[in-house]
């Protein structure tokens, strides 16, 4: 289908694309702190899981808004 | 309760305005029936007969009234249906414009005398349209792909190298299911809720100021000043939100029916 018709790609008007960059980097973060903290109510190993959780989680959303508008 | 009835009299304003001031008590002594809800029936009334009205005796050269619902709705087919979801949105331009419509006159409720309250600054008005929403997405997008495709779709993305899933499929699971309904229904709520508050802040805070007397009793003059500002701010929020909110509903629409996103 992707192939014979001129699929017209997914480009909005612009106003919806901030929240979207802001959604995915709000999700990896809430995603990967929240079981940074599991971990850490687990094994308490003083917030440490947080922090790195919290980071693995942007890193994870900036991949995904970087792949999502790069053309 | 009694808070509501000194706003009204101005005599001694409540100082400083709480959320007690978006619940205004039951009507005639019913608890259930409220100023939300008369309002949402108004609106609701408001907007059939307007169409009704209109395209009651539709012309091809429009009358006044024909020419702007044929606007609004051309606004929302072309616009928005048609520009973000592509040649299939125009089935859903019906349903956007009713969205697009509904909100926006809600919202310009919180600038009208007398009514001067959104009723989407209760959440439970914004989080019923979301779930419209979200339901309808859901809903087109297991009917276009089916199940295992949709989710295959929705949580993975596509060129990456496979271990990156363990982190991204996470994060796409909370954003498609999770996030998008609650941040369409938050963002909605919280502008409403807050435009209200700073009005009354402000013209709450007008009274205070000139009650306190002495030298500060002018300055309720620029405080009165910022509402009239604010009120203006206030109308392009509500409007600006409306759209927002139609443009993020057709956004989700088109992730559910494209082939990958």
């Amino acid at each position: 289908m992707a192939g014979n018709q001129p699929q017209k790609p997914p480009q909005s008007p612009g106003g919806s694309d901030g929240w979207v960059a802001v959604g995915y980097l709000l999700s990896g973060m809430a995603v990967w702190g929240g079981v940074g903290w599991l971990i850490d109510r687990w094994l308490h190993l003083g917030r440490v899981p947080i922090a790195a959780g919290v980071i693995i989680g942007a890193v994870g959303g900036i991949y995904l808004v970087m792949r999502r508008f790069s053309p | 309760m009694s808070k509501v009835a000194s706003v009204l009299s101005l005599e001694d304003p409540p100082w400083p305005p709480s959320v007690d001031e978006f619940f205004p008590p039951g009507l005639f002594g019913i608890d259930w029936l409220t100023k939300m809800m008369l309002m949402v029936w108004l609106a609701i009334a408001l907007i059939i007969i307007f169409f009704l009205i209109a395209y009651r005796n539709p012309k091809i050269v429009p009358g006044r009234m024909q020419w702007l619902a044929e606007s609004i709705y051309g606004f929302s087919r072309d616009g928005i249906a048609k520009e973000v979801i592509g040649h299939e949105g125009v089935r859903f331009a019906p349903y956007l414009t009713t969205l697009l419509v509904f909100i926006a006159v809600t919202n310009m409720f919180a600038l009208i005398p007398l009514l001067q309250i959104s009723p989407n600054s209760h959440i439970a008005f914004p989080v019923m349209l979301a779930l419209i929403t979200y339901v309808l997405y859901l809903y087109w997008g297991v009917k276009s792909h089916g199940l295992g495709k949709f989710l295959k779709i929705s949580l993975f993305p596509p060129n990456v190298p496979w271990p990156m899933y363990v982190l991204l499929t996470p994060i796409e699971f909370i954003m498609v299911f999770l996030m998008r309904p609650f941040t369409l229904s938050l963002r909605l709520f919280a502008n409403m809720f807050a435009g209200h508050m700073m009005l009354l802040v402000f013209t709450l805070g007008g009274f205070a100021l000139l009650n306190a007397g002495g030298l500060v009793a002018p300055i309720s003059v620029l405080s009165w000043g910022m509402t009239v500002l604010l009120t203006l701010f206030e109308t392009l929020v509500a409007l600006l939100q409306a759209y927002v909110f139609v443009l993020l509903t057709s956004s989700y629409l088109q992730s559910s029916l494209a082939e990958e996103h």
